[in-house]
Parts: structure tokens; sequence; C-alpha cells
């Protein structure tokens, strides 16, 4: 095996039982250097528990972790020189933000001079150069946040593990610090292994995506794949929204942006399915229509709003159509 | 709004409840301004010679200064050993914990006269009868459970997640303990060796059995004065006891109150 840099992760067989529930079940997963990996699913799938075993907080029943090759299975947490971004941030309150980001060099036992410096470095990454005075609890959610960060990277770790970091963050500041992170990620080249349940922060950041549910690995692959090409009904239900088909030869999932809709018997090409639209829902940028399928569950199409012109309502036949590609075949049933 | 007929009630109740807790120890102050010589209400008449005795007495001012140095060695030994075992059991979590914690809480528990006999039986043979480090030693084993209380209080607010990102941070579990955990629990250690302070400071039960001579602590003092002459200097010296402990209590809350105003100013 050819080692270039620090920062792979290799877990192998990885399994943690508590008591007859096993929480993690034999994962097997291989971290490139530097990627931006998502371990995403709901809870209680196992993600967080992975995560703790990665940091060293929870002991692992079975399997191995190998940083570079070398188990770290037997390094204690604080040994394993990992950064951690906890959900809720776990800010030292009595600490000022200074304190609080240079703590990880000042418990080494590093000269005073050497780690102002890299704390004015790093409060420059996240932008809170003017606030290294303060108390965490002087601080709004998303400059805490950034703090937590600052604090995770100061000592340059090989591996950076986020909790839920933007979980108690509101919807338009969560994107923002989407955007930051990634940006951050790209700066400083570290290894990014992300658990969260929120799709979305999955789909835009990652390099990566590892879809968990019951402490197993649902399926594994770019934002791109796992949209396109779920493997199996609760990839493709959790990660986006899914129609699901049953036909002679299997069950296909179909995403509701890629169907066509028309009023009946004026579609373009051929008309795969018809069915009355029994609710429109408005969403600005697009609208849902739910349409009855005789002998089927109802089928979702999302319709960008301005491409609606034949002025649909309730009620109406439409025939529906949707190009070969876009109806992928699952392996489950 | 006018408060209801609950509500008042309710506030009578609590003031006469304060009263009837408070009325007792209040008594000490009217009957140490006696002139007389003997425990008495004053008449009219006001006079301070009890606390002039009180102040100029060799002995009663070795005795003050012998409970000062036992109450705070015993505040500074039971904190520390309390506040250890706090932590420790907060840590560890296992079934034999409770249990473990049960047993430690054991000198709350047993009468103060059954720890009494058994300090004496132990600490003859040893030679630390009638001695400061006995006396310290007793009293610290009766207040160590009061700081594991008021400690362990302290840590069922505190997040885990500072322990455990400490840690991730590269720090020891003892630079933890000390740079991250006791910070946080302040409050819980600052109760616990008040509490501490104040048990050693009007213990008179086990006093009694271990000192003899060479030992003679205010409580005991006051013990004999009362038993062998109702000297009303005993009551003088209650309210010097009963002001220190006020002190105590004030300065605790004065600790707690600067704690808590945030270290900087917004802006």
């Amino acid at each position: 095996m050819t080692q270039t840099a620090t920062g792979g992760l290799t877990l192998a067989g990885l399994t943690k039982r508590f008591g007859t529930f096993v929480a993690v079940d034999e994962v097997d997963l291989e971290i490139r250097r530097g990627e931006f990996l998502t371990l995403l699913g709901p809870s209680g799938s196992g993600k967080t528990t992975l995560l703790m075993m990665i940091a060293g907080f929870l002991d692992i029943s079975e399997g191995d972790i190998l940083l570079d090759g070398a188990s770290i299975r037997d390094i204690p947490a604080d040994k394993r020189n990992f950064g951690m971004v906890f959900q809720g941030y776990a800010l030292f309150p009595h600490m000022t933000v200074r304190q609080n980001v240079g703590y990880a060099l000042d418990v080494r036992g590093r000269p005073r001079a050497e780690i102002e410096a890299r704390v004015d470095e790093m409060l420059e990454l996240v932008q809170l150069q003017q606030f290294g005075d303060r108390k965490p609890g002087q601080l709004s959610g998303g400059q805490q946040q950034r703090v937590a960060l600052a604090r995770a990277l100061c000592f340059a770790p090989p591996v950076l593990l986020l909790d839920e970091p933007l979980g108690a963050l509101d919807k338009k500041l969560r994107v923002e610090v989407q955007d930051q992170l990634k940006a951050i990620h790209r700066q400083v080249g570290t290894t990014f292994i992300y658990v969260t349940h929120d799709q979305e922060e999955a789909l835009s950041m990652s390099d990566r995506v590892v879809i968990m549910q019951d402490g197993r690995i649902e399926q594994l692959g770019t934002p791109n794949e796992l949209y396109e090409r779920p493997r199996t009904r609760f990839a493709a239900g959790f990660l986006g929204k899914s129609n699901f088909l049953t036909l002679d030869d299997g069950t296909y999932a179909l995403r509701p942006e890629k169907i066509d809709l028309a009023p009946a018997g004026s579609i373009n090409g051929a008309a795969r399915l018809s069915g009355t639209i029994r609710d429109i829902t408005y969403f600005g940028a697009i609208q849902k229509f739910m349409v009855a399928v005789e002998g089927r569950d109802d089928i979702e199409v999302d319709v960008d709003s301005w491409r609606n012109p034949h002025d649909l309502s309730v009620g109406q036949k439409v025939d529906l159509a949707w190009a070969d590609t876009a109806a992928v075949k699952l392996e489950d049933t | 709004m006018k408060p209801g007929i609950f509500a008042r009630l309710n506030r009578m109740g609590a003031w006469m409840a304060l009263l009837f807790l408070v009325l007792p120890a209040l008594i000490a102050i009217p009957v140490s301004l006696t002139p007389k010589r003997f425990l008495s209400m004053p008449r009219g008449e006001y006079s301070l010679r009890h606390f002039e005795t009180l102040f100029t007495s060799p002995e009663w001012l070795s005795s003050f200064a012998q409970s000062g140095i036992i109450a705070a060695s015993t505040a500074v030994l039971a904190t520390t050993l309390g506040t250890l075992c706090a932590i420790g059991l907060w840590r560890v979590t296992s079934r034999y914990t409770d249990i473990v914690r049960a047993f430690l809480l054991l000198p709350l528990i047993i009468p103060q006269i059954i720890s009494a006999m058994v300090f004496y039986r132990l600490l003859v043979p040893i030679g630390l009868i009638d001695s400061y480090p006995g006396l310290i030693i007793a009293h610290t084993v009766l207040a160590t459970p009061l700081v594991l209380i008021t400690v362990s209080a302290s840590l069922a607010n505190f997040d885990p997640k500072l322990e455990q990102a400490s840690r991730n941070l590269g720090a020891s579990n003892w630079t933890t303990v000390r740079r991250v955990i006791l910070p946080s629990i302040r409050p819980g250690v600052f109760a616990g060796a008040l509490f501490a302070f104040i048990l050693s400071w009007d213990e008179i039960v086990v006093t009694l059995f271990i000192s003899k001579f060479s030992v003679y602590t205010l409580p005991r003092r006051m013990w004999n004065g009362i038993r062998e002459n109702t000297d009303p200097t005993v009551a003088a010296a209650a309210v010097v006891l009963i002001a220190v402990t006020l002190l105590a209590f004030v300065i605790y809350a004065l600790v707690l109150r600067h704690r808590t105003q945030p270290g900087a100013s917004e802006g």
C-alpha cells in the first residue's frame, strides 16, 4: 500500500453492538484523503454511532479503523488528532473565542506566539477576526458554528468530523453556511466526514454520500449517481422524492420532475399513463401535481411553474409521459 | 391585579415558616445584650459586656481560632475529596455507580452519635484523639457527602459534549477536569465548600467524643458554658457564630452573582 499524504480512512467490518442491538453492522468503507464524505440517514441509522467510533468516544465491538493503513482502534480519543464539530457546537462557555480556538494548541504546550498567530489565521478563515475576545454566549448561532469549526481545524487535523453541525441554524442561514463550509473544505484540504439527516446538505456539499439505514450502508456514490441511479427503494425515497411504479419486470423509481404532463390526447410522444388531477400545490418555482391513476398509487409530477401553459386544474384528465432513461429499475421490490 | 385568597394564604404561610425557623436563633441576640451575669432577657438595660468578655478572654479567642482552623481544613479536604468523587461517579456509567454513591452518602444517614462512637474507637488506637488531625478527619468524613451532593447537582447540568470536545482537542483527562469541567461546576463546588465549612464550624456531637483538653472548639466551649455556669457569653458567641455563617452565605451569593455576569460587554 502506498501512502502519499495523511487523511485516508478505512473502515473494515466495523460493528457496534449495544447489548443485543446492532447499531452499526459490518460497515466497510474507504474514505479518500481530502474528500468531503457525507453519512446520510434517518435517526437511528447508525451514522452518529459510526462517527463516534471514528472519533474514539465509543469502543469498537468488531472490525477496525485504519488511518492511512495503520489501525487506530486502540488510540484514545485525545490522541487521535481528529478535529470534530459537535452538534450544538460544545464551545467552552467560560473561555473567550480566542481561548476556545487556541485550546488544542494550548493543551499541546505550544509556545504562546505560535498559538496567537495560528488563532489569528483561523479567525480570518472563518471571518470572525473582530470577535476574538467575546464569550460564546455573546455570539449568534451562525458565529458559534464558525468558532466551532475554527477550533476543530486549528491544530491542522488530517480528518475533520462534523456531527449535524447546521442542525441548530435556521434554513436561510443553513444555505449560507453550506457555501462557507464547502469553501473552507477546498481551502484546507482536510478530509471531511459529515453526518446529517438533511438530504439537501448531503447533495449540495459532498464529493460522495453514504446513505445509511439500520446500521448498514444502503448505497454509496456521488450525489449525482445516487440521485440518478438509486439502487433501492429506500435510497430513492430518502434522497429526493420518487414515484414507485410496479411493472411486469419489477419496481421502478421515477423522479417527479422527470414526468411530462399534458391534457389527455395532447402529449408529445406516447402517453405511458393516463389519470385525473387530484390536487395541485403551488411552490413558486414549481407546481406539484398529484395525479390519480386507476389501479396505481397517486403519481406526483413536479412541473416548473413557467411551463404550465395548459392552465391545468383539479379534476382534469391528463396523460403522463417520460423518457426511457427516466425510470430506474430498483434492485429490491 | 389583586392576589387571590390562596396566594395570600400561601405568602402568609411562607412568612410563618420562616419565623418559625429563624426565631429561635434570633433569641440569642437580645440575650447576648443582657447586663446580668446569667442567661436572661434584658429588661430596659443593655450591655456589651459579654461581647467584651468574648473578645478579650484568651479561652474564647483560642476556641474561635481552633474552630476556624478545623472548619477551613475540613472545607478544603472535603471539597477536594467530594468533588473528585462526584466527577468520578459522573464519568463512570456502570450499574454499581448508584451503589457506590449510596455508600458514600452513608455518613449523612448514620446517626451522628453512632459516628461519634466509631470515630472514638478508631482514633484512640492511632493516637489521633483530641488532636487537630483527628477532628479534621472526622469532620471531613461527615462533610464529604454534602460536597458530593452539591457537585453532583452541578454536574447534572454539565453538557457531556464539552468533555468530549476537550478530549477530542487533545486534552488529557486531568487537563479536561481542570480546564473544562471544574470551571463549569464551580457554583456546586463553592456550595459544597460552604456547607462543609458550616458543618464543621458548629459540629458538637462528634467533637464532644473525640476532643478533651488540647482541642476546644467554639461549640464545645459554648456547650460547657451552658452546662456549668449559664454564662451569657455563650449567647454572644452564638451571635458571632450566626454572623460568621451568614457572612459565608453572603460571600457565596456575591461570588455566584459575579460569575453569572457576562465577562465582556456587547459592542
